[in-house]
C-alpha cells in the first residue's frame, strides 16, 4: 500500500494540513513528517520537548499511539484527522 | 397632457396577472422553479414591495448614475492615482473585483428567473429592474479595471476569475451556485435579496465606498456608491417574499433558508471584507476594525430585521460571534502563506504599528495570532524566505471550501468537524458548514474541493506546478507575492538594531 493522506492537527498551528502517511511508517516519523510542514513554518518549536501522536476527538483526550508503532498497526487511514502535540519527556 | 402621478396607476399596472386558460398554471410557473411550497397565488398577490418605482423613472435615475460614473471612469484614465498606489489598495480593488465582477452577472440571471419564474406579479416587476441592476453592476465592474490591466495583469482575474478553477473561486461559485443559481425563485429572493443583499452586501457597500473615498479612489467610491444604490431598492424583494411564507404556515422553511445562506455568504463576507479592513488597508486610513463593523453594521441590524420579520435569530449566533473573531485572522495568515495561489499581492501587514493595533481591537490577538506571524516574521528577519512558503496544503471545507483554520497558539482551535456520508469522508470548518451539508447531502455529495481534486486525479500529476496552472495561476496573471515586498517586517529590524 502506497502513501495516504491524513490531516495533521499540530499543536498551536492555525490550519489543519494535508500530511502524506506511509503505512511501514513509525508514528514517530508520522509526526516528524508533520511537524516539517508546521514547526518552523507557522509554529515555533518547542526544543527539549517530544512529539506523540493520538486520533483527533472532540475532547482531545484519546491515548497517544505508542511511538514504534507503525501507521499501518494504527489502523490509520486516508483522511483520518490526528493530533501531534508536544509533551515533556518521559510523560506518558 | 399632464401625466398622472405614480400612486394613481401603480397598484393597478403592477398587479395585472391573468388566469391561464390554455395550460395550467403549473405548466407555466413549476413550482421547482417558482414556488415549492405551494402557497396560493391570492396570497402571492398580496406581495407589496416597500420601495416603489416605474420603468420612467427608473430609466431617468439609472441614466444619471451611469453618467456619473462613467464620467469619473473617464478621468481615470487621465489619473495617476494608480501610479503610486498602495499594493494593499490595489490587493482590496483586485480581490473584489475577481470575486464580485462576473458574480454580478449570475446575479442578473438569478433576478431573471424571478421576472419569469416569481409567483406573484410585483415580485417580477420589481425583479426586472433588479435584473437590470445587476447587468449595470456587471459591465460597470468589468470596464473599470479593464482601464488597470495594462499596469497590472492581475486586473484581468475580474474578467477571467470565474473562467477558472483557482481554490478561492470555487469556494465562492459553490455558494453563489447554491443560493443563487439553483433555487427556485422564492427560495432564491429570501436567500439572495434578503439574506445576502440585505443582512450583508448592501451595508458593506457603505463602508467600502467610505474606505475608498479615506484612501483617495474616488473612482471606485463612486463606483460602489452608485451600485449600492441599487442594492438598497432590489434587497427589499425579499422582506414581502418571507412575510408571506410566515402567513401561510412556511416559517420554518423560511428560516432555514435564511440561515442556510447568511452563513454561505458570511464565510466568504469574512475574507472579502474582513481582511482588507484589517490588514490591506494601510493603517492610517483604517476607519473601523472588521469587529467593530459587523457589530455595529451587521449582527445588530440584522438581528433585528430578522426578528421584526416574525424569524428568529439564527441558532448559530453564538458561532458567528467566535467567527468575527477568527476567521478572517485565519485567513490572511492562510492566504499570505499560500500568496502563489492567489491573484493579488496580499501584504502580511504585520509590523509592530500594526500588531499594537489588532491587538488593541482583538485583545488576545498577540498571544494567539501573533505566535504563527512570530514564526514568518523571525524567518523573513534570518533571510529564511523559503521557509514562508509551506511544503503542503491545508485541508478544505467541504462546504465553504476555505481552508480549514482556527485560533492558533494555545488555544489551539483548528479541528476539521468530519461527517461519513454513504461511503465517503467530508471534512467541515464548522458546525454550521457541517449543519448546511445535513439539510440536504444530495445537493451537496457530489462536489469536490480542490484537494479532493488533487487526490481524485482530477489534478494529475498533482505537483505544484500543475496545481497552479490548473488554478489559473500562470495563465491569467502571475501568482501572489508579499504587497509590500516584507517591508512590515522593517519595525522589528528597527527594533532588534536598537
Amino acid at each position: 500500500m502506497s502513501a495516504f493522506p491524513i490531516l495533521s492537527r499540530f499543536q498551536n498551528d492555525c490550519h489543519v494540513k494535508v500530511v502524506e502517511a506511509e503505512p511501514a511508517q513509525s508514528i514517530d516519523a508520522l509526526a516528524e513528517a508533520c511537524a516539517y510542514h508546521s514547526i518552523g513554518v507557522h509554529v515555533k518549536d518547542q526544543p527539549g520537548k517530544i512529539l506523540r501522536v493520538r486520533p483527533t476527538s472532540d475532547n482531545d483526550d484519546a491515548a497517544p499511539w505508542p511511538r514504534e508503532m507503525t501507521v499501518a498497526e494504527a489502523g490509520i487511514k486516508y483522511f483520518d484527522s490526528i493530533d501531534i502535540y508536544f509533551t515533556d519527556p518521559g510523560a506518558g | 397632457m399632464a401625466l398622472l402621478d405614480r400612486s394613481d396607476w401603480y397598484d393597478i399596472a403592477r398587479d395585472t396577472n391573468w388566469t391561464p386558460g390554455y395550460v395550467p398554471r403549473e405548466e407555466i410557473f413549476p413550482p421547482q422553479l417558482s414556488d415549492p411550497y405551494g402557497i396560493p397565488v391570492e396570497q402571492w398577490e398580496t406581495f407589496d414591495e416597500p420601495y416603489k418605482v416605474s420603468y420612467r423613472e427608473y430609466v431617468k435615475i439609472q441614466r444619471e448614475k451611469d453618467s456619473s460614473a462613467y464620467s469619473v471612469k473617464a478621468a481615470l484614465s487621465r489619473s495617476k492615482f494608480h501610479d503610486d498606489l498602495d499594493e494593499g489598495w490595489a490587493s482590496v480593488l483586485k480581490l473584489h473585483y475577481g470575486a464580485v465582477a462576473l458574480t454580478e452577472y449570475q446575479a442578473c440571471q438569478f433576478q431573471a428567473r424571478m421576472v419569469r419564474f416569481g409567483p406573484s406579479p410585483s415580485m417580477r416587476n420589481m425583479a426586472t429592474y433588479g435584473m437590470l441592476d445587476e447587468l449595470r453592476h456587471a459591465q460597470l465592474q468589468l470596464f473599470f479595471p479593464h482601464e488597470l490591466v495594462s499596469r497590472d495583469r492581475q486586473y484581468d482575474w475580474a474578467h477571467e476569475a470565474a473562467h477558472t478553477k483557482n481554490w478561492a473561486v470555487l469556494g465562492g461559485r459553490h455558494a453563489i451556485d447554491d443560493i443563487m443559481m439553483c433555487r427556485d425563485a422564492v427560495t432564491g429572493t429570501i436567500m439572495v435579496s434578503f439574506a445576502f443583499e440585505t443582512g450583508l452586501t448592501n451595508l458593506q457597500m457603505v463602508g467600502l465606498s467610505t474606505d475608498a473615498a479615506n484612501m483617495g479612489d474616488f473612482t471606485f467610491a463612486n463606483m460602489i456608491t452608485s451600485i449600492q444604490s441599487d442594492e438598497a431598492r432590489h434587497a427589499q424583494l425579499g422582506s414581502p417574499a418571507i412575510e408571506i411564507m410566515i402567513n401561510n404556515g412556511k416559517k420554518k422553511e423560511a428560516q432555514q433558508a435564511v440561515d442556510v445562506a447568511f452563513w454561505r455568504m458570511w464565510r466568504l463576507f469574512a475574507i472579502t471584507v474582513g481582511i482588507p479592513m484589517d490588514y490591506y488597508i494601510p493603517l492610517d486610513q483604517r476607519h473601523l476594525s472588521f469587529k467593530e463593523f459587523m457589530h455595529e453594521w451587521i449582527i445588530r441590524q440584522y438581528d433585528r430585521q430578522v426578528r421584526d420579520l416574525g424569524l428568529e435569530t439564527p441558532w448559530y449566533w453564538d458561532l458567528l460571534a467566535d467567527d468575527i473573531e477568527n476567521h478572517h485572522h485565519c485567513q490572511q495568515g492562510g492566504i499570505w502563506s499560500w500568496r502563489p495561489t492567489v491573484w493579488w499581492n496580499p501584504p502580511g501587514a504585520v509590523g509592530p504599528r500594526e500588531r499594537e493595533w489588532l491587538e488593541e481591537k482583538y485583545p488576545g490577538w498577540n498571544d494567539s495570532y501573533g505566535t504563527y506571524w512570530d514564526v514568518i516574521t523571525d524567518n523573513l528577519l534570518h533571510g529564511r524566505e523559503e521557509k514562508t512558503h509551506p511544503e503542503c496544503i491545508p485541508i478544505i471545507c467541504n462546504m465553504c471550501q476555505i481552508p480549514i483554520s482556527n485560533r492558533p497558539g494555545e488555544a489551539w482551535k483548528a479541528r476539521a468537524l468530519q461527517l461519513e456520508h454513504e461511503g465517503r469522508r467530508y471534512n467541515f470548518c464548522t458546525e454550521p458548514c457541517r449543519w448546511i451539508f445535513t439539510t440536504d447531502p444530495d445537493r451537496y455529495k457530489h462536489h469536490l474541493t480542490i484537494v479532493d481534486r488533487m487526490y481524485s486525479g482530477e489534478i494529475d500529476p498533482p505537483t505544484l506546478d500543475n496545481v497552479l496552472t490548473y488554478m489559473g495561476i500562470g495563465v491569467v496573471s502571475e501568482g501572489g507575492r508579499d504587497g509590500h515586498d516584507y517591508s512590515w517586517v522593517d519595525g522589528f529590524r528597527t527594533q532588534a538594531a536598537e
